[in-house]
């Protein structure tokens, strides 16, 4: 597949091996969150502490929307259960809804690299920077891609939202005049339900633009 | 024009022409749509005569029909809308629960004392004792202090079984010697038969052209992004919380109270945003039921939600079946004569009605349906209760028939569509047609039958839905020393955007803006209203709140009247301030200050369902572009067109939204849904998002959604007829394209390609 988003490539990962992630998620974007921190893990070795064992419930330290923050959490809790039901106080903007990687509503940014949140170890976060929908309105403003959602009525139930969020937002941070098929590239690893994509395209699009019209581009 | 009177669509069979007879004192009569057997049928009703507020102009209109934004947008975009999965209380134990391995078996022995020794559980309960009759039906639940403990304590449940023969097909079902799956009664059941089919047969020796086949229309998941469940708080005592992901928040309390042992009253349903519900969720549940008791059993907070295989196996489905339907026309394109057999797959329910003919009116027919069981979930209401399945074999049958006759598919719909309603369906396909590029396309008589390889079809297909309201709403607007508005409702919203409607209609009758009022919904404290079922939240709600509103706004007439000295009559409500409408430069009162001399007692009023506010019966027609590849069977659709009659619409976007979602939905069906089920070992091979495919980004080609603007009656509700004929167009396209009538859902590239290697043949 080609690549149509430069910064994938430039990511410490190198690109993963075929997986079931990145046939669902298109080229590196998105690509597969366990492979992808792993391997920048251990590209990032030489700093890193040897090898930590977790046995059982283990306190870790995680790096959430800009703080630290403790949880206590076991080797096979998920990124987006810790979020979700070990943090204070709970991110519960990450959906659980298939609990196996299909349908992106569990999304945060690893690293500023969208991620599935069920499909990533708590304990594989350690040591990123950890985004969730909650941490991506600065100063109770909104972002372009959230504001533009609002007004051309991207959400209906509203459920897959916060994984569309971040999803746009990483696809426009890397390209603010990302196309149409772009958006749709970086956000066919979101379902919605209730069929809510036009409204959704319509918003990437405005919010691109606003984007660009702010930096001046 | 006001209800009921009929202009705008729908509409089958005018039960009488004149009503039964006179309105009683302060009564009148008007004629409403109402949806009997899935057939939507106009009646007389008696309603009261009493001079109200009205919609007015709707040139008038500063914020109804008009785009929108949410109210609670904001709270969507950042994570901050809280569903009843991300309740998080002190406390809270996670559920999970055991799901019975095999279709058919009875439980000798069930042992939860492993369970709960697993670190973490809190306590486990078992759901079903005796006997399982369907592929993943819940017999066990365990608490835990978090979800991975749950799942431990789950797999340490010891169950011994007597596993029983099955039939998790129809195929199975029907077979000779197949077990009984209801007690000593046969499997296959007769529901309707009507019609002559001698009279029949002797039509279709006059017809010029007869047509015939067999649509075959698997089981759909309705795939709610957030699954069945819900979060009961009763730590003892008289009172208890019940989050539920529902579309009725009050078809939860008296459920609960039964399983808690309390009384109604002391249960509050809590709704504050749900993730999608599509039809499958109204009452308890299964998943409610476990919940109260182990939340009672423990004394702490149960969040009881299904995992995604669970919702899949034991949330509902929208029934499968089988159309075997047969038709003929005269060589003017009269639809004369025809024959429907419908057999429906509902699993161990009956299935969703789908008695043909839909919508189009043969002149001679003979219809029977019928239902066979399987040892599968019973189906559940989806979007539109049968309409889709109906629609899927009828509107091929007539393309079908239209070409045998070489016409064109537009005129020979236009032709045979119900009387009443020709007006309404003519004039939505002729802009389905403009707007999809029929009137210039090549292939408007006859499929193409050229070699390309790449070919282009359009297809076209109807939908119908009565839709409308009901006195089942109590509305209450307040209105505090502050400036403040607050407009309650128990009701829910499932996306279909409630919250905002109800701002928008207070707001205009107060002349105020959005900003300042704030809708609070989604709790059984506030005013009762109906379950979402049947598109009739909207015609139902919207009328209680402008009846509120109203009241609200005639009681601060009735104040401000002696605060500026004008008589009420003369008051009028616009830009933020009270006024003297003969003289509004000078003599004005602020909102604000109107408010603040109410005092802290403010100001309450009530409101209720109006009917003239309301009407019902709705049309709707769909166009699709597709693209086939007659070599490897590709099939895209490039574009959808749907055209639909709402009455008056609350909020332009949201509409859209709706209409979107129903074609991209419809789209979903046509193309990709189907649950897989391995009749041998009875298990469901699909019971996930990636097996069971639904429509992404990339599937989807334009998507055009028109409202209907020739139609101007009151409130109706759409989100029905939006999901009905997407699919069938998209089949109907793909005959256009190639040739290829593809009469199995859903529409797959082998399926074409069989199809065509068969017409090579042919």
């Amino acid at each position: 597949m080609a690549d149509e988003h430069p910064k994938a490539a430039d990511a410490n990962a190198p690109r993963p091996s075929f997986s079931r992630r990145s046939l669902f998620r298109g080229a590196g974007a998105l690509a597969a969150g366990g492979a992808v921190a792993d391997a920048s893990r251990a590209a990032a070795a030489a700093a890193a502490p040897t090898a930590v064992r977790y046995v059982g419930m283990s306190e870790i330290e995680l790096e959430i929307n800009g703080a630290a923050q403790k949880v206590a959490v076991e080797p096979r809790t998920t990124l987006l259960n810790a979020l979700r039901n070990h943090c204070t106080p709970p991110l519960t903007g990450a959906k659980l809804v298939c609990d196996r990687g299909s349908c992106g509503a569990c999304t945060v940014l690893l690293d500023g690299q969208p991620v599935y949140s069920c499909m990533t170890l708590a304990i594989d976060a350690i040591g990123r920077k950890v985004t969730t929908v909650e941490g991506v309105a600065k100063g109770g403003e909104l972002n372009e891609v959230q504001r533009a959602i609002c007004e051309h009525d991207g959400s209906m139930c509203g459920f897959c939202t916060p994984g569309f969020v971040l999803s746009i937002t990483a696809c426009l941070e890397r390209k603010p005049d990302a196309s149409l098929d772009e958006i749709k590239h970086a956000c066919a690893g979101n379902y919605c339900r209730c069929g809510t994509y036009p409204h959704l395209f319509d918003a990437a699009l405005a919010a691109g633009r606003a984007l660009r019209a702010k930096g001046g581009k | 024009m006001g209800a009921g009177e009929f202009t705008g669509a729908a509409g089958a069979n005018l039960v009488q022409d004149a009503p039964p007879r006179a309105a009683a004192p302060g009564k009148k009569w008007i004629k409403v749509v109402k949806v009997q057997n899935g057939l939507d049928t106009e009646v007389w009703e008696e309603v009261d005569d009493v001079a109200g507020p009205t919609w007015g102009p709707r040139e008038a209109l500063r914020l109804v029909n008009h785009d929108l934004p949410r109210v609670d947008g904001p709270d969507k975009v950042t994570g901050r809308a809280v569903y009843t999965h991300d309740v998080r209380l002190p406390g809270m134990a996670f559920a999970q629960v055991l799901r019975c391995p095999h279709p058919w078996a009875k439980i000798k022995k069930i042992d939860l004392e492993a369970a709960k020794q697993v670190p973490g559980v809190y306590g486990a309960v078992v759901l079903e004792s005796e006997e399982v009759k369907w592929i993943g039906r819940p017999i066990a639940a365990v608490a835990a202090d978090t979800p991975e403990h749950a799942e431990d304590g789950v797999r340490a449940i010891l169950v011994e079984y007597y596993v029983q023969r099955h039939a998790v097909t129809p195929e199975l079902s029907l077979a000779a010697g197949a077990p009984k799956i209801s007690g000593n009664r046969e499997n296959v059941r007769v529901h309707e038969t009507e019609g002559d089919v001698a009279a029949v047969d002797a039509a279709f020796a006059q017809c010029a052209a007869v047509v015939e086949g067999e649509w075959r229309i698997p089981v759909q998941h309705h795939a709610c992004l957030e699954t069945h469940g819900v979060v009961v708080d009763y730590r003892g005592g008289d009172s208890a919380t019940v989050y539920a992901s529902t579309q009725g928040t009050f078809t939860i309390p008296g459920d609960a109270a039964r399983k808690l042992g309390l009384n109604g009253a002391q249960v509050t349903a809590v709704v504050e945003h749900m993730g999608g519900g599509f039809g499958a969720k109204f009452g308890l549940g299964l998943e409610g039921d476990a919940a109260c008791r182990l939340s009672k059993e423990l004394g702490r907070p149960v969040h009881m939600l299904f995992d995604r295989a669970t919702e899949f196996l034991a949330a509902g489905n929208r029934a499968g079946g089988v159309h075997y339907l047969k038709a003929g026309a005269t060589k003017e394109g009269e639809l004369f004569a025809f024959v429907g057999r419908v057999m429906r797959h509902g699993g161990v329910g009956q299935g969703s009605n789908q008695k043909q003919p839909y919508i189009y009116r043969p002149k001679h027919s003979f219809v029977e349906v019928k239902s066979v069981l399987t040892n599968t979930d019973s189906s559940r209401a989806m979007r539109a209760p049968g309409h889709p399945q109906m629609s899927f074999a009828m509107e091929g049958l007539l393309d079908d028939l239209s070409y045998a006759i070489g016409m064109d598919p537009l005129e020979f719909r236009v032709r045979n569509v119900p009387e009443n309603r020709r007006a309404t369906y003519e004039r939505q396909l002729r802009q389905c047609a403009e707007l999809i590029g029929w009137n210039k396309h090549p292939n408007r008589t006859a499929p193409d039958k050229s070699d390309a390889e790449v070919k282009v079809g359009i297809g076209f297909a109807l939908a119908t839905w009565g839709g409308g309201g009901g006195p089942e709403c109590k509305v209450e607007v307040r209105i505090a020393a502050d400036g403040s508005v607050e407009v309650l409702s128990g009701s829910q919203d499932l996306g279909t955007g409630t919250r905002t409607y109800l701002t928008a209609v207070v707001a205009e009758e107060l002349g105020l803006e959005m900003s300042q009022v704030s809708a609070k919904i989604g709790r059984s404290t506030y005013g009762a209203a109906n379950a979402s079922g049947g598109s009739t939240t909207t015609a139902s709600l919207a009328p209680a709140v402008k009846h509120a509103a109203w009241n609200a706004r005639n009681a601060m007439f009735e104040h401000v009247s002696t605060l500026l000295g004008v008589p009420v009559a003369n008051l009028r409500c616009t830009g933020g301030r009270i006024e003297d409408s003969t003289n509004p430069d000078s003599n004005w009162i602020a909102w604000k200050d109107a408010c603040a001399a109410l005092g802290t007692k403010g100001l309450s009023a009530q409101g209720e369902w109006q009917s003239h506010l309301a009407a019902s019966g709705v049309g709707g027609a769909q166009a699709a572009k597709v693209q086939v590849d007659t070599l490897t069977g590709e099939i895209a659709v490039l574009h959808m067109v749907g055209v639909q009659d709402c009455g008056l619409v609350m909020n332009r976007m949201a509409t859209r939204s709706q209409l979107n979602g129903g074609m991209i939905q419809a789209l979903s069906y046509g193309l990709f849904e189907e649950r897989v089920i391995d009749p041998d070992l009875g298990i469901v091979l699909n019971a996930n998002l990636e097996d069971y495919k639904i429509a992404g980004c990339k599937e989807i080609g334009l998507v055009q959604s028109v409202l209907d603007d020739a139609d101007t009656r009151g409130v109706i509700g759409m989100a029905e007829p939006a999901v009905v004929p997407g699919q069938s167009a998209i089949a109907n396209a793909i005959m256009n394209a190639c040739g290829a009538r593809l009469r199995e859902m859903p529409l797959t590239s082998d399926k074409l390609l069989m199809a065509l290697r068969g017409m090579k043949r042919g």
